[in-house]
């Protein structure tokens, strides 16, 4: 791991007279696989949404392989190298899974030119990258069904195939294992184990199953009432007085 | 500028605006609650301009005041019963129906509106007399203030008052705040939403009735009256802030004297101030003066 | 949820729809008379009016109620362009659709800065209601008569000559100048953009979040459609040689919205049957005043609330359940 991709600095954002995020600091370094824990409304969601240009932070700045990109709109941090899932998978639903995925890869080649032109020598690689996207997300046979008839963990798979597809340096994931159950988790966690691997992508993922975040964390962070109390490997938070003050205080949180 | 060109202008300003809100009230209270932006709204006032008419000519000659007020109050109870019937047939299936739809039936409704008033009184030009005793104007100094104008204005503002009265000092009024608020709670608590909703669609439907009914002698009468009027409503409560009956009629006032001093300065393009001013607020404040920014 | 027939439903069927019904209308002054023929000029005109439209709410989710705006903006246009400055027809019609392109560009670079549906759609009413207030106003644009007489001028390259004004001409010419713009339009949703737009139509925040500019997407096909359009209302002056404000009204934008949902926005030619029933609606009720916006309002109310995808969407769907049988 060399290097910091994506440094967080002194970020603040409030809505309206409540402050949602305090002074948070947050680095992810090159193929780190980084969660953020914390109870709800700790601001884990605001915080994503600054990161990702959802939402521009009130204060504090973020920078990117050294880059500024503070007050860059969401879909220029995306051509920089940012992949986002949501926690309800967002796919195109009237579409086919086959041009759900095509729509990804085409965006990347035309990048903020809505005139682009895809070269053909570059389109006519597209159907073998969606063959291999659909077996990398262990996709199967539906490549001609229509996104929005897709169960709900194909959903999800679909989505995490479209972003891929973007070749991001950056994985940003909200809760990628909400409403699933234990052997769909598990097949998550292997799957983003994967990815992680062949990829060498760094991730930040939201999560409350403490299990995917011990499976897959490099590094753990912790938020509460939006500030980041502890920042550190799984063991180090594990052992952290303060995070076991917040959690066994407030009562467990599910497994 | 003489202080009797000031008056008029403002005498001008303040018959348009209230003109104006009268229409606009009831879309905006219909808005408001539903959540529908009814692009009919327009061509209902028109039947009950039409309907107003049709009685002042079964009578015969200028009406009375009272015929005046009555033929106005039967045009809004009319329309308001059409207004029943639209909620049924129409207005209930739109419940989930995306905005751009809802927005393309109720311009359908207007085309039935227009129809149907093309087919029942025909293309030509209509006109009613005032009543007698809202002919002609008041002399004050050098100003001409036509009493039919000051009719309007006190029309508007008494129907404002009465409309905030109902909705901040009534309980069933305040009931349909509280459904425009938060239709879910307030089902929640046994409240029939549908019956309010239904309600209040009757009551926006009579308001635009009776506003017919109250203008139908400042303008001639033809089938082209609902466009003109639709516009002029919709600028008015997207400026005041779409669902706010105050704002609409801040909004009217604020359109109105831009409108009146906008054609005394530029005479020769009417209407042109009106536009402007309407797409610039939309622009800078695309919720209205009063209404609530989404973020 | 239904499929959108925008994709996939076959690049080279639909050309060769088009070229069936290119050659049926090439028929069609053998068979009826010259009002007719009148009539069938402006049905073409009014398809690709329609298609224009869908361009904007059917494949990209942006409704405009004020596309009147370019239409006429192009029928002026290119009334002054051969009656003024007396160019050639082919270079006025260009220009005209730039002209519409450039308008829509303004328009759109201000409107969709800060809005979106409900508030876009009358934005757009109001811009397109403040142009038709400034050609009813404008004395070198005849006012409220507009500016007649225009004349249907030579086509030509060199010795090749084709006097427009004469027989039919320019009802063939009409017929070729759509064909073209249709062809046009159904190549535009093929491409990596029309894809994309109607990625932007059915998610927009995953979009953005895939990299697509968003905004310039909605901005690009605003100006595409205004060119579009413009060119359509371009034919309109010498066709009708009259050009009125009338053109600008906002019941003129409604038309292609009533052409639209009546044979249903998901499918490519909803727009073009709708131009045919709807004129062929107009056509019938022409003489029973009133009764044309009547049978139009209530169609469209039918359509809204108990038809979603429009005559062709019911096709759809019937046809399907004869499949499963």
């Amino acid at each position: 791991m060399s290097g910091v991709l994506l440094e967080a600095t002194a970020l603040d954002k409030s809505y309206g007279r409540i402050r949602v995020l305090r002074d948070v600091n947050l680095t992810i370094g090159a193929g780190e696989s980084h969660v953020v824990i914390g109870p709800n409304g700790a601001g884990k969601t605001t915080l994503f949404k600054v990161l990702t240009g959802e939402l521009f932070a009130d204060g504090g700045a973020v920078r990117f392989e050294g880059q500024d990109v503070t007050r860059l709109p969401a879909h220029r941090r995306v051509h920089l190298g940012f992949g986002r899932t949501f926690q309800v998978a967002k796919v195109f639903p009237r579409l086919r899974v086959q041009d759900n995925l095509l729509v990804a890869l085409e965006a990347r080649v035309r990048r903020a030119n809505p005139l682009g032109r895809v070269p053909k020598a570059r389109a006519d690689t597209f159907p073998e990258a969606i063959e291999a996207l659909l077996n990398d997300t262990g996709f199967g046979q539906q490549r001609e069904a229509i996104a929005g008839t897709l169960a709900y963990g194909d959903r999800k798979r679909l989505e995490m195939a479209m972003v891929l597809a973007l070749e991001p340096a950056v994985m940003f994931l909200d809760e990628p294992t909400a409403g699933m159950s234990a052997a769909e988790r598990q097949a998550t966690v292997r799957l983003l184990q994967s990815v992680k691997r062949k990829r060498g992508l760094s991730m930040l993922m939201t999560e409350h199953d403490m299990a995917v975040v011990f499976g897959l964390a490099d590094r753990i962070s912790v938020l509460h009432y939006g500030q980041l109390i502890a920042t550190g490997t799984p063991e180090e938070i594990r052992h952290n007085e303060r995070v076991k003050e917040v959690y066994l205080g407030d009562g467990d949180e599910h497994a | 500028m003489q202080v009797a060109d000031i008056a008029t202008l403002l005498v001008n300003s303040l018959t348009w605006a209230m003109a104006t809100f009268l229409v606009a009230a009831g879309l905006t209270l219909v808005f408001g609650t539903l959540h529908i932006l009814n692009f009919s709204h327009g061509g209902f006032f028109m039947i009950g301009a039409y309907l107003a008419y049709s009685l002042a000519n079964a009578i015969g000659g200028s009406p009375s005041i009272g015929v005046y007020l009555f033929g106005s109050l039967v045009a809004g109870v009319f329309v308001a019963l059409l207004g029943l019937v639209v909620d049924r047939l129409v207005l209930r299936r739109l419940a989930g129906v995306e905005d751009a739809y809802v927005l393309i039936a109720t311009y359908a409704l207007l085309l039935v509106c227009e129809g149907s008033t093309k087919l029942i009184w025909g293309l030509n030009y209509h006109s009613v007399m005032p009543p007698a005793v809202l002919d002609g104007a008041w002399l004050v100094g050098n100003a001409v203030l036509p009493r039919l104008s000051l009719f309007i204005i006190a029309a508007g503002v008494v129907v404002f008052a009465l409309l905030e009265y109902f909705l901040n000092r009534t309980k069933p009024g305040r009931l349909v705040k509280a459904i425009a608020a938060d239709p879910w709670m307030a089902q929640l608590l046994g409240v029939n939403v549908r019956l309010v909703y239904t309600a209040t669609v009757a009551l926006g439907f009579a308001l635009a009735g009776l506003a017919g009914g109250l203008l139908v002698s400042n303008q001639t009468l033809s089938p082209t009256l609902a466009s003109a009027f639709v516009i002029q409503a919709f600028g008015v409560i997207i400026i005041g802030g779409m669902g706010s009956i105050s704002g609409a009629f801040l909004g009217s006032i604020l359109l109105g004297i831009i409108d009146a001093f906008g054609q005394w300065a530029l005479p020769g393009l009417p209407g042109l101030p009106f536009f402007l001013a309407m797409t610039l607020i939309l622009l800078l404040r695309p919720q209205g003066l009063m209404g609530k920014a989404k973020h | 949820m239904q499929n959108t027939s925008f994709i996939g439903c076959g690049f080279r069927r639909d050309v060769l729809i088009l070229a069936v019904v290119m050659g049926l209308a090439l028929c069609v002054p053998g068979v009826l008379n010259r009002g007719l023929v009148f009539i069938a000029g402006m049905i073409w005109i009014n398809a690709v009016f329609g298609l224009s439209f869908n361009l904007l709410f059917g494949l990209s989710g942006v409704l405009s109620f004020g596309q009147a705006m370019f239409f006429a903006a192009g029928a002026y246009a290119t009334a002054v362009l051969t009656q003024h400055f007396a160019l050639p027809l082919v270079p006025a019609l260009l220009l005209s659709a730039v002209f519409g392109g450039a308008l829509a560009a303004l328009v759109g670079s201000v409107a969709l800065r800060r809005s979106e549906g409900v508030y876009f759609a009358i934005l757009t009413l109001a811009f397109a209601e403040l142009i038709h207030l400034l050609i009813a106003n404008t004395a070198l644009l005849g006012r409220n008569d507009g500016l007649a007489g225009l004349v249907r001028p030579r086509l030509g390259i060199g010795s090749w000559q084709v006097d427009l004004a004469a027989g039919d001409n320019f009802y063939y010419f009409i017929v070729g100048a759509c064909g073209l713009l249709i062809l046009f339009i159904r190549w535009i949703v093929d491409t990596p953009f029309g894809r994309a737009l109607q990625a932007v139509k059915q998610d927009p925040e995953r979009a953005e979040f895939l990299g697509i500019p968003v905004r310039m997407h909605r901005l690009a096909i605003f100006v595409l459609a205004g060119a579009t359009t413009a060119a359509a209302g371009a034919l309109v002056a010498p066709w009708a040689q009259i050009v009125t404000p009338e053109l600008a009204h906002w019941s003129n934008s409604t038309n292609p919205i009533l052409y639209t949902l009546l044979c249903g926005s998901a499918y490519f030619w909803g727009p073009v049957l709708g131009a045919v029933v709807l004129s062929a609606v107009f056509y019938v009720t022409r003489t029973l005043v009133g009764m044309s916006d009547m049978v139009t309002g209530v169609l469209l109310l039918v359509v809204v609330v108990s038809l979603p995808g429009g005559i062709l969407g019911l096709l759809a769907r019937s046809t399907r359940r004869e499949d499963k049988r």
